[in-house]
């Protein structure tokens, strides 16, 4: 915390500093103030400093691989942090998790998927370029046991990522949501939110990201970046009829370490 | 020096591996009874419970009747293969040339010794007394205090030890050095050769009561006098017997069992005892540098029946709360049919996961650190659900395998960016249409969803799933995949098609051309 002589003028509304007794004007006591601080610095000498915040430590950010959404979070996202990724289906959350695995295990990294809903697909990871045998995939079968597992992921350290893919049903979600409340509300009554603090703080003393996948957000204030994916469409190929790509838009809703708000628009192929 | 041998020797095993299981019996009048009720005789009785008037050979009662507050456990034979087991492991940390002693007989059948190959031992220790102090600790380490003497002959060293037990106080080392062991036996008595009762009684009528005395004697007259067994154990004492050389020891398989004294029918109680087991199990390997593999459980059960049963431990640990939920979650999932009466858990060790760091790789996750994860991965999700992906050579859709998770196979065997991978993702150009920059990904639907598709003419038109419904936007297809003729398990036929639907689901939907039946079994995502 910044060390500060003066008392704010606008302290105590009328113009009197707060604590000051008497009459005395606040001319008078920033005066007496000076006065006092002039006497410190001359008795204690050098010993006595100005202090200043702590310096920031530089982020370690890891590019996803996707120049546009690297751009929207400013290089990459930051090592040893909560990252959230919403969407609905299609709209291109898998594709930019296993983009990012596959940047992390080019690299040499390892990393870890928890799959509750057992919906990895080996081929399309791999395709993606995600290098198969530096990822470690817990089939965990249910959310409890899930997320068990990536606490105890994250404290094993030396995972650079540990995606969870919380997107257990899709749609079929949808069917079974309560009839009050939003889904979000929903999505999150399921998880207690001590756990994402726990699970972030982990992530934090472990360096290691942890990778929240699901159709809402789900961790709330508990996430230092989210990204929210809209759909904009798929896109075909007329003659002969292929699937060709996909159109996505990625907007920064939260942002921790920067201004959020941002979007951008990308294109997946096929 | 050349030709030493050193004896690790545990005078009363009974006792040892009731104490080893039973660390809390130490201090208190303990007997072993050679069988449950009250006409068991004694087998074996702590020196408190000898100082309060038990003696071996008395009944139980009369034991009983000695000491009001005497403990009394029944012999298990296979805890007491599993101390001699344990007195192996404890030579192995030393030498990989070690033998089981043959076993005794008479006065000395109650004793365990094993025998390992001590010469050149003064490279690592800077005398005999240091090596034998260390074997002597290792050996209590694993909860079977031991006497250790070094000798030049294993006859020699056997009877150093069986001296030095006779002083009563176990942990006790002797060396006997090297060209004295003449001038070493000469006062020991005879008694501990173990010569049989009726050349005992003759030696004794004899007044033959030491070593010293018996090796004066002529061979051929000893013959003639008191047969054929007097001039064997002569040729025991002067060294002139020929014992077989100590071979060498591969064997990393541990098994650690107790026989209940009563049947345990609750899987509570049973996993107290599965505790004691792992744990002492754990011990065992640990001292050898080994660490637990796959577990292999049986249960002799009430009735004659037996239960036994395969763990798989994903990687190799020696984390005795990890393996006790391992095993505890493969008795839940099928607990045994009728109470348990003995139980016995044995491992193949593995060695310790070694890994050479490279200077210009991330580490990854540390070895021990990484077994201990796996395993408690393992034992959370289930057999089978934890490992690394890895794509099969076969058309079958969703085909895949789960390979064990290796830093260092992962290290050293898996591809870097030159192989396998697409190219690095292109800038988008400024201002214009942002062009492909990434790969689309499959989110697999296990099982595949049914879905109720109007397709006229077999082109899909309309869909309703629990993943996507509407109207039938854009497809691509059909894309045929066939295989697995040869087998009615593996017969497959499918119609691909790439569906967008009018609730903006992309999803991959397939005809199964065999039962006629429409599922969705990916979503592009």
């Amino acid at each position: 915390m910044r060390f500060s002589p003066r008392v704010s003028p606008r302290a105590g509304g009328s113009g009197a500093p707060v604590g000051a007794c008497g009459a005395a004007s606040p001319v008078a006591a920033s005066a007496g103030s000076d006065r006092a601080l002039a006497t410190l610095l001359r008795d204690l000498g050098p010993r006595l400093r100005r202090g200043s915040a702590p310096p920031e430590e530089p982020v370690a950010r890891d590019p996803v691989g996707l120049p546009a959404v690297d751009r929207l979070l400013g290089g990459g996202v930051p090592r040893g942090r909560l990252v959230e990724i919403a969407g609905p289906p299609s709209s291109g959350r898998t594709a930019l998790a296993l983009g990012w695995l596959a940047r992390l295990t080019r690299a040499g990294e390892f990393a870890a998927v928890v799959d509750p809903a057992d919906a990895l697909d080996p081929p399309s990871a791999a395709g993606a370029g995600v290098v198969l045998p530096r990822v470690l995939w817990v089939r965990a079968p249910g959310l409890p046991e899930a997320l068990r597992a990536t606490e105890r992921l994250i404290d094993a350290r030396g995972f650079a990522l540990v995606l969870l893919d919380l997107d257990a049903s899709d749609a079929e979600a949808a069917s079974d949501a309560p009839a009050r409340g939003t889904r979000a509300d929903a999505a999150r009554a399921d998880v207690r939110d001590a756990a994402w603090l726990r699970l972030a703080r982990a992530a934090a003393s472990a360096r290691t990201s942890l990778l929240l996948l699901s159709t809402h957000r789900r961790a709330g204030t508990f996430s230092d970046l989210a990204l929210e994916l809209r759909p904009s469409g798929a896109r075909f190929s007329t003659a002969p009829a292929l699937l060709e790509g996909l159109e996505s838009r990625a907007v920064l809703v939260r942002n921790r370490l920067g201004p959020p708000g941002q979007e951008s628009p990308w294109v997946l192929s096929a | 020096m050349s030709g030493r041998v050193a004896c690790l020797l545990v005078p009363d095993l009974p006792l040892a591996a009731e104490l080893r299981a039973s660390p809390e019996a130490r201090g208190r009048p303990l007997v072993i009874v050679s069988a449950p009720g009250a006409r068991a005789f004694v087998v074996s009785a702590s020196p408190e419970a000898r100082a309060r008037g038990a003696r071996v050979g008395a009944s139980c009662v009369h034991a009983r009747a000695a000491c009001a507050d005497l403990h009394v456990h029944v012999a298990s034979p296979a805890l007491e293969r599993a101390a001699r087991e344990t007195l192996l492991d404890a030579a192995l940390c030393f030498s990989p040339r070690v033998a089981a002693a043959p076993p005794a007989a008479g006065a000395f059948a109650a004793e365990a010794s094993v025998f390992l190959d001590a010469s050149g031992i003064g490279t690592r220790f800077r005398s005999e007394e240091a090596f034998a102090s260390a074997l002597g600790a290792r050996a209590a380490s694993l909860g079977l205090p031991a006497v250790v003497c070094v000798a030049g002959s294993q006859e020699i060293a056997r009877l150093a030890a069986r001296r030095l037990a006779l002083d009563g106080e176990a942990g006790r080392v002797l060396v006997v050095p090297p060209g004295s062991e003449a001038r070493f036996l000469a006062p020991l008595p005879v008694d501990l050769l173990d010569p049989g009762d009726g050349l005992a009684s003759s030696l004794t009528r004899f007044g033959i009561r030491t070593v010293g005395d018996l090796v004066r004697l002529p061979a051929r007259a000893l013959a003639t006098r008191l047969g054929p067994e007097a001039p064997r154990l002569l040729a025991r004492v002067r060294g002139e017997g020929r014992e077989p050389p100590l071979p060498h020891h591969r064997e990393t398989r541990c098994a650690e069992a107790l026989d209940l004294e009563h049947p345990i029918d609750r899987l509570e109680p049973l996993g107290f005892v599965l505790r004691g087991l792992l744990s002492r199990l754990v011990d065992r390997l640990e001292a050898r540098g080994l660490a637990c593999g796959p577990l292999a459980l049986e249960l002799a059960l009430e009735g004659g029946r037996r239960d036994a049963r395969r763990i798989g431990v994903a990687a190799a640990t020696n984390e005795t709360r990890t393996l006790l939920r391992l095993v505890s979650l493969a008795l839940e999932q099928r607990p045994p049919e009728a109470p348990v009466v003995s139980v016995s858990l044995g491992t193949r060790g593995r060695p310790g996961r070694r890994d050479q760091l490279d200077l210009f790789r991330p580490a990854g996750p540390a070895p021990a650190e990484l077994s201990r994860t796996l395993a408690e991965l393992e034992a959370l999700c289930g057999e089978g659900r934890v490992g690394a992906p890895a794509l099969r050579d076969e058309h079958r859709p969703d085909a895949f395998a789960l390979e064990p998770f290796s830093v260092q196979a992962a290290a050293h065997g898996a591809p870097d960016a030159a192989r396998g991978a697409p190219d690095e993702p292109r800038e988008a150009d400024a201002g214009a249409h942002p062009r492909p920059v990434a790969r689309l990904g499959v989110r697999a639907l296990r099982p595949p969803r049914p879905a109720q598709v109007t397709a006229p003419g077999g082109c899909p038109q309309w869909v309703r799933s629990r993943v996507a419904t509407g109207r039938v936007v854009s497809r691509s297809g059909p894309w045929r995949t066939t295989g697995g003729w040869w087998s009615p398990d593996e017969r497959h036929a499918f119609d691909h098609w790439d569906v967008e639907t009018s609730d903006g689901a992309l999803v991959r939907l397939r005809h199964d051309r065999i039962s006629h039946r429409w599922e969705i079994d990916g979503i592009y995502d």
